[in-house]
């Protein structure tokens, strides 16, 4: 079943089946640049990657991209690529503010 | 005036222009690129001169209908409108002919800068029918937040790193607000921060309330412009740490000379960091149009944003308007500090001491020309980052109660100066 967030959905739990969205900001380094990042994901995890904006030079990598899964699928597929050395922002980029 | 939206007209993609309601959202549906507030210019200039604004109390309130609140503000209405100092002791030392400093140390409430996009993000926040307002801070958004809310009466959650110092912690904790510390890398707890804040339906300023937030910077550039005789300075010296501080100065000057309130002048922009923490000024250097993102290293923790939300339009306003940006080490810091403390008086924190040596490296080197004029912006209190100089800004000399110990003293050192 997929559900989409709205007021009465915050602040309660969400049951673990519920799909849910991840709005991300990938920076690749240099030598990620040529590797098809985004098919290998969604090979290795059960996610639907869904890429909105993408800026690539011969120094980083730059895609925004929509991940939609179960929260646990979700969190699998970012370490994946924390793993890899991808730094993985939410869309909001830096929210810890000083 | 629309009692539902004030002057403003909507939401508006920064990269993509789609337009959305005046609602608590901060992200374009279509590309996921920021959201900012558009107003309705013509009807301002209508409502917004001169007269009236010198008619009104001296708060950063006084240039509302340049802010996004749709009434009156409710929250932080005594704050803003800080000293903008003559610095001719600092301008002696750096080697310029007119300084001039924003002195937001003594910012009301909480002594920051942060208390201008809190009040803005939390009057806003009311209009909208929110009643928990909450944050993610290691530090002066966190006190900020909690003391703005508690005045107001609204319930506050403040995200902090488990590991920050006390005292710190403190700042918000005496105010009431509901201070939860979470473990784990940075990484980590900014994306958790940025899952709470997707999961319920609180005013999370830095985050669904952002296009609000951030417009309470411009009160500090409209503050510079009226109190330097509605002029605008050549230069002006900002420092970043996601870089939404110097878009928002640049708006504030665009806006007021559109509606005619400044003369059309040029003017530059400068961008300063902690070499710590230095994607945006390392990527103007290198006349590079995107940052990469690196690791912060530096005691201007107020400053250690790895990877800047605004980098991007922050280089691209130093571009437009000709400015240069500059970073300093640790040590040069604490000297921006010092020579800040010791010629005019005024205690900045960490970030006012980037901006000092920044702004010294600046007029150094040509970027700022030596005949010129400009604006430090100092934008927190050194009481706040105490531990960042212990212990480098000298020691005192203990004396016995006795007259002829105290002249002794007095003697040995006059014989060290004068030697």
């Amino acid at each position: 079943m997929k559900t989409v967030k709205n007021e009465s959905s915050k602040g309660s739990p969400r049951p673990a089946h519920v799909l849910q969205k991840s709005r991300l900001w990938l920076m690749y380094p240099p030598r990620l640049i040529t590797t098809p990042v985004v098919w290998q994901l969604g090979q290795k995890h059960k996610v639907i990657t869904n890429v909105r904006q993408a800026s690539v030079t011969d120094e980083i990598g730059i895609v925004c991209l929509e991940l939609e899964g179960r929260r646990a699928d979700i969190k699998a597929a970012i370490r994946w690529m924390t793993n890899l050395g991808i730094s993985v922002e939410p869309v909001e980029i830096n929210i810890i503010e000083s | 005036m629309d009692k539902n939206t004030g002057f403003m007209k909507a939401l508006k993609c920064r990269e993509c222009g789609r337009e959305y309601p005046l609602e608590a959202t901060h992200v374009c549906e279509f590309d996921f690129g920021p959201l900012e507030v558009v107003y309705d210019y013509d009807r301002i200039k209508h409502s917004l001169t001169r007269a009236v604004i010198k008619s009104r109390p001296q708060s950063m309130w006084r240039y509302r209908e340049l802010l996004p609140v749709a009434g009156e503000p409710t929250v932080g209405c005594q704050v803003g409108y800080t000293p903008l100092v003559k610095a001719d002791r600092l301008a002696k030392r750096l080697g310029i002919r007119e300084l001039w400093v924003k002195n937001d140390t003594v910012n009301y409430p909480t002594l920051s800068f942060k208390d201008r996009v809190v009040s803005v993000a939390l009057s806003r926040a009311r209009e909208l029918g929110f009643s928990t307002v909450a944050c993610a801070s290691t530090g002066n958004l966190a006190n900020s937040v909690a003391a703005n809310a508690a005045a107001a009466g609204l319930k506050a959650y403040v995200f902090i790193p488990s590991d920050l110092e006390q005292g710190k912690v403190v700042n918000s904790l005496v105010y009431g607000a509901h201070v939860i510390g979470i473990r784990g890398h940075y990484d980590e707890v900014n994306r958790l921060c940025a899952e709470i804040a997707g999961k319920y339906g609180w005013a999370f300023v830095n985050v669904n309330m952002r296009p609000y937030y951030a417009e309470g910077s411009k009160s500090m550039g409209f503050e510079i412009l009226e109190q330097l005789g509605w002029t605008v300075p050549q230069h002006t010296v900002v420092c970043m740490a996601s870089g939404s501080l110097l878009t928002k100065i640049h708006k504030s000057y665009q806006e007021f000379m559109k509606l005619g309130i400044v003369a059309e002048s040029r003017y530059k922009v400068h961008g300063a960091q902690a070499t710590g923490c230095s994607p945006i000024s390392t990527a103007q250097k290198a006349g590079l149009d995107f940052f990469k993102p690196v690791k912060p290293n530096t005691i201007a923790k107020s400053l250690a944003i790895g990877t800047p939300a605004d980098g991007f339009y922050a280089l691209k306003v130093m571009k437009e308007t000709g400015g240069a940006a500059e970073d300093v080490t640790d040590d040069e810091v604490r000297e921006g500090i010092k020579l800040l403390a010791e010629t005019e008086g005024i205690f900045a924190e960490t970030a006012g001491g980037v901006t000092v040596g920044v702004a010294k490296k600046l007029i150094a080197s040509g970027h700022i020309p030596q005949d010129a004029s400009a604006v430090l912006c100092i934008t927190g209190n050194g009481l706040k980052t105490l531990d960042a100089i212990a212990g480098h800004v000298g020691q005192t000399r203990e004396i016995k109660p006795s007259l002829r110990e105290f002249e002794a003293l007095l003697d040995k050192e006059n014989k060290l100066i004068n030697a």
